[in-house]
């Protein structure tokens, strides 16, 4: 080991940073607005009836998804992996001119796919399928950004003076390959411009699978596309901000450990619960039905790692609005990792299936989970990163608490439209005839509508409380030394 | 052991994929083989009933519709007879969808019309009050895509053997055929003449000439393809 | 108390509130709730018993214990990590979920031989006794069936029709009269064969050509026969229409339909065969079952009586 503190160099941890809390913002400003257009469908007009065609549902909705998800959450991740990584690994980029090239290559042609994406989405260039809507051209494109991250994780692990991988690294190591896998299966697609000889649009293709198979490796896809962008790196960088952040030691070496190996294990076989009372067969709804309950266990278990790291320091909880983040991040992870297990036990997903509840479902991971770790992480490394406090500590506050009641909003209002809905299309009057016809439930959810896009507004109203907060602490907030950046991070007032 | 591989981030690496990629391998391989076998009836989409599904993709009503009934007597009762495995076999991609935000509308042919079709996608509030549906009235002046649904239809002939041109059994036991045409043209003309059919039934005056110049407005395609969900 | 219980507690009841209003909302689980209901509403309630007892476990233990064992050898940046075991419950509970998935796989719904399918034949067959039982006996008096045709057509036809049944502006039949003029006329002038099953010959295109008797029949048959109506009998008359439909449009079966008033067997021809007329297509209803069907005309042809 070396005497001299290493310089970790964070240029692309920074630029990954930028581009999370910009797509963070728009994403989830398409996100309020699909809100308030499932409660007053004029907003589908807002830029006039001549641009409906660009603003309505249908198009906003893969937007929404695809820039929170892939543009949002996936450059947040990757800003905490180049911060992360040289850090427990304890090796700086700056000591690999080819692993800092790597680094910007890959911010720069993931930073080209997403706008050639957005731009696609918007002209309704996609192939349906969820969280995977991209046509051949984009898919390439995606393979070259993972493959550069790929070569930033090994190369860098290659380089590392730490011998023993700590556990964040672990669950890189598990996003990196499982999403590779993921994305070239789902992805096996024909273009329709070679085989017809030159007909139609060039970048249109068709599935190499059919039907109920297609849905099958979809789903495949789309259950673990949620555990390998919103789970696993996530949870890489809980278990290195939260410790970090409150300087206490993680809770249980065993605990990581089962929970490591038990959600890669389980989490795959899971996807089954997208496919109930379809037409796959019967053992594989079983199968997905089945590991879906036992996945409460490793999910539980990072969990309860992280909550019991802070046992005893309820103090810092209680001062410090960064630690609330992660800390409340982390009990919307138990909540949507059990919600999750129990929409998957077929008799309630016959309910809840194809209703408002499942959109719940999503919000309280994306928004209590997912938004609150990542908004966390940020936090924690900015004022590493641009060597100044946070600018504001009561505005942090504020974000908090308003955030925090957004996603209240969001998902009561959700749960109590889903059930509506779910009961309404299997009610039956007294004659055995159906109860309502669809529309009535349409019109019964509007209220609940409503109480989302408050809901959805609230946490936008947050994002950009961040956005300015983030903003201020890089530019012009006070200076600060090394030495108040070991553990908890300064705030100016 | 695992801390061995804590140490040696190769073997972690292959040890994790070992791990992620058995269940995959247990649970898909097996169902590929037979879960594509059209069932009796099924048949292929034609040129403009693609051209239409193509304007579905294209306008994610997938977002908010699915095309899955499950087998439960409310379901059954409100859309008709259960999915079957073999009705899906040519659809590339499934469109089942994942929330029900409208109906599903796996056998709205049944049960709905071109002219209520009409009305309803140029303004659905009107036709069902209280609808939150956008309003589709771009689909009236776009012209649709016959092209690309053809090289899709060509590309699926070639590489999964969809039978084209072949007759095909029905529940009766009689045949059908669906026909392809063997040069662009020739898929334009019989869209065309597809689209003659639904015109034929539909009100709106701008739309019937743009089809008698030769032209189809992607509502026309987007309903022939609603009509053949059945 | 101190807050964080006071907390756990306003957050359940905002949950249980919130359960109330979904199922009331709903129309409730009812006496004859089905248990997909129930379970999943038990399932949603222990989502935040459970998530909340077991937070506020933890917080207890951020407030009141200490962190304390056994430190790994490594440090990563500063952070350490103990070598505590599992807690206890976790382990068990762990344990136990792997032994239930076992027996779920094996024996609950054995991967071999549980089919959805089965089960679907299954609710069917009880839901058809349930109600034949009911059907039987009630469907006798004429005002049960007329509210189980309302009820049958609020959520088949009304999409359609309205929840008037006015037709909304014209995009289907107002079905509170038997036909209008301008349906008439479409008949005249294209004849129609749509009802095959009750009508199999169908109607003939131009029985009459010139417009003026048209639109005398047209109104005379809209109008619901006014025998002060001489021009339009006469008409009718010419047109050759009363062979068919009768003299004063009552009908004949297997022949054509009435036309003075809307009868539960003209509208159930309509909902076996469909129909294309002025207005536009209707689809057929294969779905609606036989004793459906006739609730659906007792109501619908209640609704023209005036
Ligand atoms: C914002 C969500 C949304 C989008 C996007 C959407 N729909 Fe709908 N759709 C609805 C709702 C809600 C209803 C039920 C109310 C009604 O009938 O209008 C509905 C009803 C329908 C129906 C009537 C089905 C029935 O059984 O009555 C059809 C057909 C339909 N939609 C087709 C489409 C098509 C085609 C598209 C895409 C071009 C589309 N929808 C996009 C929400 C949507
Ligand atoms: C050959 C027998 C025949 C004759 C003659 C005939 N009809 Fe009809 N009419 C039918 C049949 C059969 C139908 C049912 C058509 C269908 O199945 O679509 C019908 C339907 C109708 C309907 C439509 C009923 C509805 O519910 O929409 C009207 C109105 C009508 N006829 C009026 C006339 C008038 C006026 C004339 C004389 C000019 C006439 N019919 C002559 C057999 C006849
Ligand atoms: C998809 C739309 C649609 C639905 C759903 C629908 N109808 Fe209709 N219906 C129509 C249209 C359009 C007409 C007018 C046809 C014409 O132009 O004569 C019609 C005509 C009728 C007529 C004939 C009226 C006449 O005077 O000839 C009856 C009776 C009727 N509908 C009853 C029903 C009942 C009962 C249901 C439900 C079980 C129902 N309809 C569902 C569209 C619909
Ligand atoms: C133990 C862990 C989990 C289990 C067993 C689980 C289970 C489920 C189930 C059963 C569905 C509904 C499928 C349907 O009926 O349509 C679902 C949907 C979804 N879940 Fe989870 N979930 C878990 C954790 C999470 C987490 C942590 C997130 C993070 C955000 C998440 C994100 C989603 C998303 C995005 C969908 C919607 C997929 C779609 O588009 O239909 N889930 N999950
Ligand atoms: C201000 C915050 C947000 C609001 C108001 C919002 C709103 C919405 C709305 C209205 C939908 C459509 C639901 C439907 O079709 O019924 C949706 C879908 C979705 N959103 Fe968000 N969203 C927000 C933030 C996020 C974030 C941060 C993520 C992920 C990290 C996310 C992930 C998703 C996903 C995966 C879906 C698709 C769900 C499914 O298909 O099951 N959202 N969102
Ligand atoms: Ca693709
Ligand atoms: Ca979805
Ligand atoms: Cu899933």
């Amino acid at each position: 080991m070396e005497n001299r503190p290493l310089e970790y160099d964070y240029t692309v941890a920074k630029l990954f940073m930028y581009n999370a809390i910009f797509v963070g913002v728009a994403g989830m400003l398409a996100g309020v607005v699909l809100a308030w257009q499932m409660a007053f469908p004029q907003f589908n007009y807002i830029l006039g009836m001549d641009l409906a065609e660009y603003t309505n549902f249908g198009r906003l909705r893969a937007i929404h998804t695809d820039s929170v998800i892939y543009g949002f959450v996936l450059s947040a991740v990757w800003s905490a992996w180049y911060y992360i990584g040289q850090r427990v690994l304890k090796v700086s980029m700056a000591e690999s001119k080819f692993l800092m090239f790597i680094g910007k290559a890959h911010f720069w042609i993931y930073m080209a796919a997403s706008v050639v994406i957005v731009i696609g989405l918007q002209l309704g260039i996609t192939s349906s399928k969820e969280y995977s809507e991209f046509e051949w051209p984009i898919d390439l494109g995606i393979v070259v950004v993972w493959v550069l991250w790929g070569i930033s994780i090994f190369g860098l692990i290659g380089i590392r003076r730490e011998k023993t991988l700590y556990i964040s690294i672990w669950y890189f190591i598990a996003t990196f390959l499982a999403v590779a896998m993921l994305h070239i299966f789902n992805n096996a697609e024909m273009p329709t411009f070679i085989i017809s000889g030159g007909i139609g649009n060039w970048y249109h293709s068709v599935s190499m699978y059919a039907g109920t198979n297609d849905a099958l490796v979809q789903w495949w896809f789309g259950h673990n596309a949620v555990a390998f962008v919103l789970t696993t790196p996530i949870v890489a960088m809980s278990y290195y901000f939260l410790p970090k952040e409150s300087g206490q030691a993680v809770y249980s070496y065993k605990m990581s450990l089962l929970g490591f190996w038990g959600l890669m294990f389980v989490y795959i076989w899971a996807g089954g619960h997208h496919l109930l009372f379809s037409t796959v067969p019967d053992w594989m709804q079983t199968m997905g039905s089945v590991f879906s309950v036992v996945l409460i266990l490793p999910s539980w278990g990072s969990a309860i790692n992280m909550m019991l790291t802070m046992k005893g320091e309820w103090q810092q909880v209680a001062a410090s609005p960064l630690i609330k983040f992660m800390v409340m991040a982390t009990t919307f992870y138990m909540f949507s990792t059990l919600e999750g297990p129990i929409q998957a036990i077929k008799s309630v997903n016959a309910l809840a299936h194809f209703t408002d509840w499942i959109i719940g479902h999503v919000h309280d991971g994306a928004l209590g989970w997912v938004g609150f770790m990542v908004i966390g992480a940020l936090f924690h490394m900015a004022p590493r990163m641009f060597k100044r406090e946070i600018y504001s500590k009561s505005l942090m506050n504020t974000q908090f608490w308003i955030q925090t009641l957004g996603v209240i909003l969001y998902f009561t209002s959700m749960w109590i439209a889903g059930i509506t809905q779910g009961m309404m299309w299997r009610a039956y009057d007294e004659f055995g005839n159906l109860a309502y016809s669809f529309i009535d439930s349409v019109v019964a959810l509007h209220p609940y509508y409503i109480i989302r896009a408050v809901g959805g507004t609230l946490y936008l109203i947050g994002m950009f409380m961040f956005a300015y907060n983030m903003y201020k602490t890089m530019t012009s907030s006070r200076v600060v030394e090394e030495n108040e950046l070991q553990n908890a991070t300064p705030m100016g007032a | 052991m695992f801390h061995w591989l804590e140490k040696n981030p190769f073997f972690f690496a292959v040890a994790v994929f070992v791990v992620i990629a058995f269940a995959g391998l247990v649970e898909i391989l097996p169902n590929f083989a037979q879960a594509s076998r059209p069932i009796v009836g099924a048949k292929p989409y034609s040129t403009l009933e693609l051209t239409g599904r193509l304007v579905y993709i294209k306008n994610n009503c997938n977002g908010c519709h699915s095309q899955l009934i499950r087998p439960f007597k409310s379901e059954t009762d409100r859309y008709g007879s259960y999915s079957k495995s073999g009705e899906y076999a040519y659809d590339r991609p499934f469109l089942w969808g994942s929330k029900r935000t409208g109906p599903d509308l796996m056998r709205v042919g049944n049960y709905r019309t071109t002219d209520w079709h009409e009305n309803h996608m140029r303004d659905p509030e009107e036709v069902v009050p209280g609808s939150i549906m956008p309003k589709y009235p771009w689909l009236f002046k776009n012209i649709a895509d016959v092209d690309t649904a053809y090289a899709e239809q060509l590309t699926i002939k070639q590489l999964f053997a969809v039978p084209y041109n072949k007759p095909l059994p029905t529940a009766d036991g009689s045949t059908q055929t669906v026909a392809l045409a063997d040069s662009l043209d020739g898929a334009h003309a019989s869209a065309l003449e597809e689209a003659k059919v639904v015109v034929a039934d539909m009100k709106d005056q701008a739309v019937k000439d743009a089809v008698a110049a030769g032209k189809i407005p992607e509502i026309v395609a987007l309903i022939a393809y609603l009509n053949r969900l059945k | 108390m101190n807050k964080t219980i006071l907390a756990a507690i306003a957050f359940l009841l905002l949950m249980a509130g919130a359960t109330y209003l979904a199922v009331g909302g709903a129309g409730g689980m009812g006496g004859e709730g089905d248990w997909v209901n129930k379970l999943a509403i038990s399932g949603a309630v222990a989502l935040f018993v459970i998530t909340t007892v077991v937070v506020v476990k933890f917080v207890k233990q951020m407030q009141n214990d200490t962190a304390s064992g056994k430190l790994a050898d490594e440090n990563w940046d500063g952070i350490g990590e103990y070598k505590n075991e599992a807690p206890f419950g976790y382990s068990v509970i762990y344990f136990g979920l792997v032994v239930w998935a076992i027996w779920y796989m094996l024996a609950g719904y054995p991967l071999g031989s549980y089919s959805q399918i089965g089960e679907y034949n299954k609710e069917v067959t009880s839901h058809d006794k349930k109600f034949e039982a009911k059907y039987a006996e009630k469907v006798k008096d004429p005002e049960y069936l007329k509210e189980m045709g309302e009820s049958a057509f609020n959520s088949n036809c009304a999409a359609c029709h309205g929840l008037q049944a006015d037709g909304m502006d014209g995009k289907a039949s107002d079905l509170h009269e038997r036909i209008s003029a301008e349906s008439v006329k479409y008949v005249i002038n294209n004849g129609g064969n749509y009802m095959k099953t009750s009508f199999p010959g169908g109607m003939p295109p131009m029985l009459l050509q010139d417009p003026v008797q048209i639109d005398a029949v047209s109104n005379y048959v809209a109008n619901g026969f006014k025998a002060d109506d001489a021009a339009g009998k006469a008409a009718f008359a010419a047109g050759t229409c009363n062979t068919c439909h009768g003299e004063n449009g009552e009908g004949m079966p297997m022949v054509a339909p009435k036309l003075n008033a809307m009868d539960p067997d003209m509208v159930a021809s309509v909902l076996k065969d469909g129909k294309k007329g002025a207005i536009g297509t209707m689809p057929a209803f294969n779905n609606l079952t036989e004793i459906q069907i006739k609730a659906i005309g007792a109501y619908v042809s209640s609704l023209s009586q005036k």
